[in-house]
């Protein structure tokens, strides 16, 4: 069943803002959500044909909040560095699997969950790139101890690494989207008979 | 399912989620608590150039007594050597800066000069006071070389107060309380260098 989705889907705006200050932070972000993420998706499979409604809820809700903090206690582990920076956010992936279960996106087509996938992952690395490059003149650092990182500009638009700048830049990229899906719908419409 | 079921149902998977959890939290501390001391000394230590000690100097701290000094108060202090003789020495102070507490590393080598001085933490204005806060930091660089008799004490104080040194522009509280924080570790390092350098020289 297919719910209105578009004031739950804000909910997993703060993870994308938050976490797509730096490529690095966005990189681990991403590959840590997407193993919370198919973890979840195959234990929620038999627990959805017991239970339903509220109850379904609220085991999702319980079975995000485990898997999330075993992922949380693994990065600690292994990259104590990206935690300490990141790690604020690593509890927000819970709230993101429990919002994908209320949209039922565990139960789309396996190319349709594959599709959106790409396309967040892709906004994600693409809001991350451009906020480091343009935010602080560097892309890369933190992915490795002894890069600093492909240094393009001396300083940069102190606005982009905040949560304001990188809303401006979401509506930006937004905006350039639709100007580009309408410029091609354009020659569509031009030829009524 | 039923109502009794799907309750039992969520009571199991809340205690299976919370057993899980701990049992990985306590399975992985170790490994993170040595995690956490390696990035602390790499954080902390590198004041210091790497190859001129070969302890760990964050694993014991040294005892300190008279902790409380004229303008600031000393948090901790370690001890770095290399085949057992005392290299250089860091003390960790607290001092009251502009807006806050400012805490600070300071590095003195067994002769008494300093190697050099770090901001750890502190929440001036950013851009007047909390330029102590870069790092690399050229301001607190200028006090690398210096000793407790070079400048003599008089000279310890900032160039408004008839001393030596600059101070960050906009930036006079802040400035002259990491002076006088320093001058002050200087200080207890002359009181106490027996203790400090421990039985080496």
């Amino acid at each position: 069943m297919i719910r209105p989705t578009n004031l739950t889907n804000t909910l997993m705006l703060m993870l994308l803002l938050g976490t797509s200050a730096t490529l690095a932070g966005a990189l681990g972000m991403l590959l840590m959500s997407s193993v919370v993420v198919v973890v979840y998706g195959t234990c929620i499979g038999p627990l959805r044909s017991r239970l339903s409604g509220n109850n379904l809820m609220l085991a999702s809700l319980l079975l995000a909040a485990t898997l999330t903090s075993c992922a949380n206690i693994l990065a600690q582990r292994w990259a104590l560095q990206w935690q300490q920076s990141i790690g604020i956010y690593a509890g927000l992936i819970a709230l993101q699997c429990v919002v994908l279960e209320y949209n039922g996106f565990f139960r789309q087509a396996f190319a349709q969950r594959l599709k959106f996938f790409g396309l967040s992952s892709g906004l994600l690395l693409a809001l991350a790139v451009l906020r480091e490059l343009f935010g602080q003149g560097h892309i890369g650092r933190g992915l490795s101890e002894h890069w600093q990182g492909l240094v393009l500009f001396s300083d940069g638009l102190h606005l982009l690494t905040l949560a304001p700048g990188a809303f401006i830049l979401l509506g930006l990229l937004l905006a350039a989207r639709q100007a580009w899906t309408r410029s091609n719908a354009l020659p569509k419409e031009t030829h009524h008979p | 399912m039923s109502r009794a079921a799907a309750f039992v149902a969520l009571v199991l998977l809340a205690g299976a989620g919370l057993g899980l959890t701990y049992v990985g939290q306590r399975a992985s501390a170790p490994q993170i608590a040595s995690e956490q001391r390696l990035l602390d000394s790499r954080r902390l230590l590198d004041l210091i150039a790497p190859d001129a000690y070969d302890n760990q100097p964050l694993e014991q701290p040294l005892a300190l007594t008279d902790t409380t000094l004229s303008h600031s108060t000393l948090l901790a202090g370690y001890r770095a050597s290399k085949s057992g003789q005392p290299v250089a020495v860091l003390l960790r102070t607290q001092t009251e800066g502009y807006a806050g507490a400012i805490e600070l590393l300071i590095a003195i080598d067994a002769n008494g000069r300093l190697l050099g001085v770090k901001t750890l933490r502190h929440n001036e204005t950013p851009a007047l006071g909390g330029l102590i806060g870069d790092w690399p930091n050229q301001w607190l660089a200028t006090f690398t070389g210096k000793s407790r008799n070079a400048p003599d004490d008089a000279g310890w104080a900032l160039k408004k107060d008839q001393g030596q040194f600059d101070q960050l522009a906009g930036a006079t509280v802040t400035s002259r309380a990491t002076v006088n924080a320093i001058h002050d570790a200087l200080r207890y390092f002359d009181e106490h260098r027996a203790t400090l350098l421990g039985s080496g020289s």
